[in-house]
């Protein structure tokens, strides 16, 4: 799918805005294509600070960082970048029971059929069902605020991880 | 030349105030943090590899008005050398970094890093990281750190002396109380 363009990026914004109204502060990022379409609204908010970061588990750790001292932040990267994060899932968040919000860029899977991004497709799933941690499909433009703040609440509430997946049409 | 751990951090816990935050790498520096004469509020990695220098960015960019303070092993850091990129593009005035270099992979048994002389002020630096320095004695320390909390973010190294017979304190916290530990001497000050 092409970018819809930031004049028909719906869901695009509706996320800036959920993270806005979840009270979000830092948004620690790796971009893949999509993510860069979103992170052109993120950019633009005036309350979502975002921090670049070379390797995906520095996202992680940034965020695990903030919320030790109180303050919400979003990881924002590709499936690919999820399964580098092993490791810092397991020795941080999971070891030190610390809430981390992962919205990732669902490569690979029926909807984006592109070969050399089918095997991230094939192992995310069971990949978040190894690590425990809890997850979602993001439900397109109108429902993905929802499920941001849901997401939120669920890992605070359960001191562990929430990733919710998302597509090119959740942008749309 | 180089400088015996624990001379290094008790420099350190002569100079913290209570209002500063500090991440220790897994490791000798985690293990002797619980005994260290601080007020600050301190968290210990048990594990997590190259994690306190992003880990303790994510608590400087959300306190800027507390100086927080990375204490990094050098084979934590090489296994994570693109965070230093990472804090020379966000530049939170807030964060210092203090790097032991021993060349050894002491927690795991003391094996040699790979053999190369990687120069990582001169990395830091290119990093756009504003003060990049080696600091040669525990005496000039506090020096440093001074210079740090209004000029930072700093990444100093500090040379430190492997010594296989250390005695090195246990891990004697475990990540619970570390952070539950972490969070009141926080909200305390």
């Amino acid at each position: 799918m092409a970018d819809p363009g930031p004049a028909t990026r719906h869901g695009a914004r509706a996320i800036v805005g959920a993270f806005e109204a979840a009270g979000v502060s830092l948004v620690p990022s790796v971009p893949d294509t999509w993510i860069g379409w979103l992170m052109e609204d993120v950019r633009r908010s005036t309350k979502l600070r975002v921090v670049d970061v070379t390797r995906e588990e520095e996202a992680v750790a940034i965020a695990c960082g903030a919320a030790l001292c109180g303050t919400r932040a979003a990881v924002v990267i590709q499936n690919a970048g999820l399964l580098n994060c092993g490791a810092i899932v397991g020795s941080l968040v999971q070891l030190y029971r610390i809430p981390c919000f992962f919205l990732i860029s669902y490569r690979g899977d029926e909807r984006d059929p592109t070969y050399y991004h089918v095997p991230k497709g094939r192992a995310t799933e069971a990949t978040l069902d190894a690590w425990d941690i809890r997850y979602a499909c993001a439900g397109g433009p109108g429902r993905i605020a929802a499920q941001i703040a849901q997401g939120f609440t669920w890992t605070e509430e359960a001191r562990a991880p929430f990733a919710l997946l998302f597509g090119a049409e959740d942008l749309a | 030349m180089s400088v015996p751990r624990k001379a290094w951090l008790d420099a350190l816990a002569a100079d913290l105030g209570a209002d500063a935050l500090v991440v220790a790498s897994l490791g000798a520096n985690a293990r002797y943090m619980p005994h260290l004469p601080i007020k600050a509020a301190h968290f210990a990695l048990c594990d997590a590899m190259g994690a306190a220098i992003p880990l303790a960015l994510g608590m400087a960019l959300a306190k800027p008005e507390r100086p927080v303070i990375a204490l990094e092993g050098d084979g934590s850091l090489m296994m994570a050398l693109g965070t230093l990129a990472t804090v020379g593009a966000a530049r939170p005035r807030n964060l210092t970094i203090l790097l032991f270099e021993n060349r050894h992979y002491e927690s795991s048994g003391g094996q040699d890093l790979p053999r190369v002389e990687v120069d990582f002020v001169a990395v830091a630096r290119a990093s756009n990281v504003p003060i990049a320095e080696r600091v040669d004695a525990a005496s000039a320390l506090s020096k440093a750190l001074e210079r740090a909390r209004t000029a930072g973010p700093a990444f100093y190294l500090l040379p430190t002396a492997y010594d296989p017979s250390e005695a090195i304190p246990p891990y004697s916290e475990r990540p619970d109380e570390i952070r539950l530990n972490f969070a009141r001497r926080l909200s305390a000050r």
